[in-house]
């Protein structure tokens, strides 16, 4: 019963325009990967944000104070061959908090996630992205603090 | 083999044999030293109040127990008050020897002939006379006036004591073995009213002296010069001396053959004391093994035994249980921990989540400890075969950011660890953290080192993995927000 109220989970599945999605950084190790063939959906830029900003995830970090209200997970994809769902999995300590399933289109997209956060929130996160049959794409690494 | 000397052979210590054999001396003893005394009466009735006490005690009647205690402890209070003179007369009369080793009661002859033809001769001179003969129990608290004497018995010396000339003539002689201890004895005299007209002061005198003691007082006449005995509160003339010396040696003992009368006296001490031995054997017993039972509780961790080398316990509801044991006093006391044990055989466990029911099977008690009751009844175990994983590290930041900073990427020396644990375990895990590390202080990039966190505590690193890690960071200025 504490889920609901420590999640007031707040989605936003932006349909953003692949060309307005800029950032192509390569993962490092809060982003782990798996690679993807060329004719397959491709993850092209994952990260945990505090906002978005003209369609832009803006102060990508690894450390979010509990006092910014929430965080965010930014996902881009290249190559979709047909609409398709992935999922957004919030994990706190290997337990399983939240999974939102969120829309893909042809043939770019992005979505987005996002959690209100409370002191209880505080301690080690993680994001796995996954496609439609559950294959892990990636893993967001990100601690929420003081 | 009776199940009750199985149980005695495997408790029995050679502390616990001599324990019996010293208590049983002790007990033949003092039979020795009280036999034919009213205060041997008295301790019997003491020592079975205290065995009835203890029997009451195990059937929890608390009142009565209480009242039980109360009644013994007067009554052995009362012993030494109103048998002060008895008890110091046995400790006056006899020496440390005597106390802790004879057995024999008569060791000095009583001249009885001389003493019998003495009393006649003083019968036939109409001459008064009161001889006391003690039995087993000492009369000195009973005399009064008396004066010391401690002469050899003769026919002179008792005929000179009687003698009306003599200053101590009006008393009575205190006759023990073949010395006269005293003389000129006043005797408490008797107060009853039924006695015939003829007896005087000195017949009265007799007959009280012998309703306080065992012993024997012989009576002459001078009014009518006839002999008379009381003895045990009742009166009675003997006719000549051959009569007399009879009834003398009947009094003192000496009556039959010495050789006869010395076997008796140690078939009857060698009962004694096989009757001492089992007495305290049995309340020695009943201590150990028997009905005086007491109760513990005690707390034993729990040893699991038969367990795969490759089977790890991960969790335990309980790592002990609390055992209530009844048993005797004794074993109860001197009761070792150590020798509780509580097992469970693990051979058949199985990965996963078992239940265990803890019987009687699973305890080790200590012989003649008995269990009452077991705390939980159940354990629940989880069970795991061990495994190896590769985890990733993940770092868990804690602090506040100084303002305006954001950590914007790291990079982990190494990435991933091997870890041990078990296979349940290692399945439900993802991630191995490090331990809490600060961002107060991060304002530029660089590096630091963490420890590694491995929780639960059976998680273990694989041989050859570091147990800290590396941390690159990358801070950089926070970006404004612009509010929409």
């Amino acid at each position: 019963m504490k889920l609901w109220i420590t999640w007031g989970l707040v989605l936003m599945t932006s349909l953003l325009p692949a060309g307005l999605m800029a950032s192509n950084e390569a993962p490092t190790a809060d982003q782990e990967t798996r690679t993807q063939p060329i004719d397959q959906l491709q993850l092209s830029e994952a990260v945990i944000c505090e906002t978005l900003e003209a369609f832009k995830p803006l102060n990508s970090s690894v450390v979010f104070s509990v006092t910014m209200g929430s965080v965010m997970c930014f996902t881009a994809f290249n190559h979709i061959p047909e609409q398709t769902s992935i999922f957004h999995d919030w994990i706190r300590r290997d337990k399983l908090v939240f999974r939102k399933k969120l829309l893909l289109k042809t043939p770019r997209w992005a979505s987005v996630s996002s959690i209100q956060l409370r002191e209880a929130d505080i301690g080690a996160w993680r994001v796995e992205v996954r496609d439609a049959d559950g294959n892990l794409l990636r893993t967001l690494r990100f601690s929420i603090t003081d | 083999m009776p199940l009750f000397i199985e149980k005695l052979l495997a408790v029995i210590r050679w502390q616990d044999v001599l324990d019996i054999l010293l208590n049983s001396y002790i007990l033949f003893r003092l039979y020795i030293i009280l036999r034919g005394t009213r205060l041997f009466i008295i301790v019997v009735i003491i020592f079975l109040l205290l065995i009835i006490q203890q029997i009451i005690a195990t059937s929890s009647m608390i009142l009565t127990h209480a009242v039980l205690q109360g009644i013994a402890a007067l009554t052995a209070i009362g012993v030494l008050i109103v048998f002060r003179y008895e008890i110091r007369g046995i400790f006056q009369t006899k020496n440390l020897k005597d106390l802790l080793w004879h057995v024999s009661t008569k060791p000095v002859i009583t001249p009885v002939e001389i003493i019998a033809g003495s009393v006649y001769h003083l019968a036939r001179k109409k001459i008064g006379a009161l001889i006391v003969l003690p039995g087993r129990q000492p009369v000195d608290a009973a005399l009064q006036n008396s004066v010391s004497w401690n002469g050899q018995v003769s026919r002179e010396m008792i005929e000179s004591i009687f003698w009306p000339g003599n200053p101590v003539h009006d008393g009575a002689a205190v006759i023990q073995g073949d010395q006269i201890n005293r003389v000129a004895a006043i005797l408490p005299l008797t107060e009853r009213t039924n006695l015939p007209m003829r007896f005087g002061t000195r017949h009265r005198a007799a007959i009280g002296l012998t309703e306080r003691s065992d012993a024997l007082v012989l009576i002459v006449s001078e009014e009518r010069g006839e002999v008379t005995i009381a003895h045990m509160g009742h009166i009675e003339t003997v006719k000549n001396a051959s009569s007399l010396e009879t009834r003398l040696r009947q009094h003192t003992g000496m009556f039959g053959a010495s050789p006869q009368r010395t076997s008796n006296e140690r078939r009857s001490a060698a009962f004694a004391f096989l009757l001492s031995l089992i007495v305290v054997s049995s309340v020695w017993y009943s201590y150990s093994l028997g009905f005086v039972r007491g109760l513990t509780t005690v707390e034993v961790p729990i040893e699991y035994v038969k367990r795969d080398s490759q089977m790890e316990i991960i969790e335990s509801s309980s790592t002990s249980v609390r055992i209530q044991l009844s048993g005797s006093l004794q074993l109860i006391s001197r009761l070792d921990p150590n020798q509780i044990k509580v097992r469970f055989d693990l051979s058949k466990a199985v990965a996963g989540r078992n239940s265990i029911t803890i019987t009687e099977d699973n305890i080790i008690l200590p012989p003649g400890a008995s269990l009452k009751k077991v705390e939980p009844s159940s354990i629940n175990i989880m069970v795991d075969t061990l495994g190896q994983k590769r985890l990733p590290v993940q770092v868990d930041w804690t602090g506040v950011l100084p303002p305006g900073i954001l950590v914007q990427d790291i990079q982990l020396d190494p990435a991933a660890v091997e870890v041990i644990g078990g296979q349940l375990l290692l399945t439900e895990m993802d991630t191995i953290y490090t331990a809490k590390v600060p961002v107060d202080g991060l304002k530029q990039s660089g590096n630091l080192r963490a420890a590694l966190a491995l929780v639960p505590a059976s998680l273990r690193l694989a041989p050859g993995q570091e147990t800290s890690i590396r941390i690159n960071f990358k801070v950089r200025p926070r970006q404004l927000v612009v509010s929409p």
